[in-house]
C-alpha cells in the first residue's frame, strides 16, 4: 500500500469534514489531489493533530480528520495520552507510517521501523479504536467507518517508502493564504465571525 | 496570589472574550484554574506538554473560539517551535498566560528558577512576541483586555510575564 493510493481513495469521499495535515510528501500528495477548503495543511512536524483536537473540541458537530506521519507523531507523543483523556468522538487520526525519516533523502528508519507500535501506545494511552492497516483494503475499509461513525479512531496505516511526492508540483499558495481560506470557509460554514478586523 | 487577584486575571480573560484555555498547571497562577473551571464561560483543556498546549489552542482558535495558553516560564522554552511554526509563521492569534517564575520581582525565587526566568524576555524577544510584564493588579483588566486586542490584530501570540505581587 502506498499513500497516495489512500488519499485518491479518500479525496473525494471528503464533504465538509474538516482535514488537518503535517509535513512533508503528505503535504504535497493531499494537496494535489484535494483543494478542499476544508483542507488544512499546516507544514510543520509535531503540530498537525493537536491542532485538529483543538478544531475537534470547538466544532463539536465537525468531523476532523487528522493526518500524521511516524516522524511527526513519534516528536509529539505527549498527544496521544492528552488525546485519550479527551476523548473527541469526532476526531479521526490517521498516521501514514512509512518507517522512514524520508525528509532526510537517505531513508534513515524511524522507531517504528523497529519495535515500537504506535497502535499499542494510542491504545494505552486510552483511544480504544486504534488499529494498524497494511492493505488497501483495510485502509478503505477504516476511512469508510471514520467518515460514518461518531467516535474517536487512531488508524496507523503502513505505507511503502515513496519519493512520488517529489514529482508533484507544488502549490503557489503560500501558508498564510492557505490558512485564510480555511478560515473563511469555516466561517461561512460554520456562520461565525473567526478573524476579526478589530481586536 | 491573593484571591482576589486570580478572580480579577480570570474575570478578565473572560471580559476579553478568552473562551478557551489549555493549560500544564504551575504554582505561581494555579488559583485562576478552579475559578475557570467553574465559569462556563471558559473551556478548559489539560495538557501534557506546552508544545501541545500551543497548537491545541491554534485549533481551537483557528475554530473560532479565542484562545489562551496558560504555563510556568519554562513552557515558553518547551513550546517555542510550535510558537515559531504555528503561532507566527501560520499566525494564529492566541494570549500566552505566563507565569514569570525566575524573574527579578518573583518572589518564589531560588536558583532553580533564576536562569530561565531572566532569559525568558529575551527568549520571547527572539521569537518577536509582544509581551507585558505585570507586577501587580494595577490597570490589571485592561492589561489583558490590551493583550487580547493586540493578538487578533496581528494574529499572532501576545504574552503576559505575572511576576511580584501574583508570585506570592
Amino acid at each position: 500500500m502506498n499513500r497516495y493510493e489512500c488519499f485518491e481513495f479518500l479525496a473525494p469521499l471528503i464533504k465538509d469534514e474538516l482535514i488537518v495535515g503535517s509535513l512533508s510528501g503528505q503535504r504535497v500528495e493531499w494537496g494535489h489531489l484535494s483543494q478542499h477548503e476544508g483542507n488544512l495543511l499546516v507544514a510543520c512536524m509535531g503540530g498537525a493533530l493537536g491542532i485538529g483536537i483543538g478544531l475537534a473540541l470547538v466544532l463539536p458537530n465537525r468531523k476532523v480528520l487528522v493526518f500524521e506521519s511516524d516522524g511527526s507523531m513519534l516528536l509529539s507523543l505527549y498527544n496521544l495520552p492528552t488525546l485519550g483523556s479527551l476523548q473527541p468522538s469526532n476526531l479521526a487520526v490517521f498516521v501514514f507510517d512509512n518507517e522512514i525519516y524520508s525528509g532526510t533523502r537517505i531513508s534513515e528508519p524511524t522507531a517504528t521501523a523497529g519495535k515500537t507500535d504506535l497502535a499499542a501506545v494510542a491504545r494505552d494511552c486510552g483511544i480504544a479504536q486504534s488499529t494498524t492497516v497494511r492493505d488497501l483494503n483495510s485502509f478503505q475499509r477504516e476511512a469508510k467507518a471514520a467518515l460514518e461513525q461518531n467516535s474517536l479512531r487512531f488508524v496507523v496505516c503502513k505505507v511503502d517508502q515513496t519519493t512520488g511526492h517529489r514529482q508533484i508540483r507544488r502549490s503557489n499558495e503560500d501558508l498564510s493564504e492557505h490558512k485564510y481560506r480555511f478560515v473563511r470557509y469555516l466561517e461561512r460554514t460554520e456562520s461565525k465571525e473567526i478573524f476579526r478586523g478589530r481586536g | 496570589m491573593e484571591t482576589e487577584l486570580a478572580r480579577r486575571i480570570v474575570a478578565g480573560l473572560r471580559e476579553a472574550g478568552i473562551g478557551f484555555v489549555s493549560y500544564l498547571p504551575e504554582t505561581r497562577l494555579s488559583q485562576i484554574l478552579p475559578l475557570m473551571r467553574e465559569d462556563p464561560s471558559f473551556m478548559l483543556v489539560p495538557v501534557a506538554n506546552e508544545s501541545e498546549g500551543v497548537s491545541i489552542a491554534a485549533g481551537a482558535a483557528l475554530g473560532g473560539r479565542p484562545a489562551a495558553v496558560y504555563m510556568e516560564g519554562s513552557g515558553v522554552y518547551v513550546s517555542s517551535y510550535n510558537l515559531l511554526v504555528i503561532g507566527k509563521r501560520l499566525g494564529v492569534p492566541m494570549l500566552l498566560i505566563v507565569a514569570h517564575y525566575g524573574s527579578l520581582m518573583d518572589r518564589r525565587n531560588s536558583f532553580l528558577y533564576a536562569a530561565p526566568g531572566l532569559h525568558l524576555p529575551g527568549n520571547l524577544e527572539s521569537l518577536n512576541i509582544p509581551y507585558e510584564v505585570l507586577e501587580d493588579g494595577q490597570h490589571l483588566e485592561n492589561k489583558i483586555k490590551g493583550a487580547v486586542q493586540l493578538m487578533h490584530a496581528i494574529k499572532q501570540p501576545v504574552a503576559l510575564l505575572f511576576t511580584g505581587d501574583f508570585t506570592v
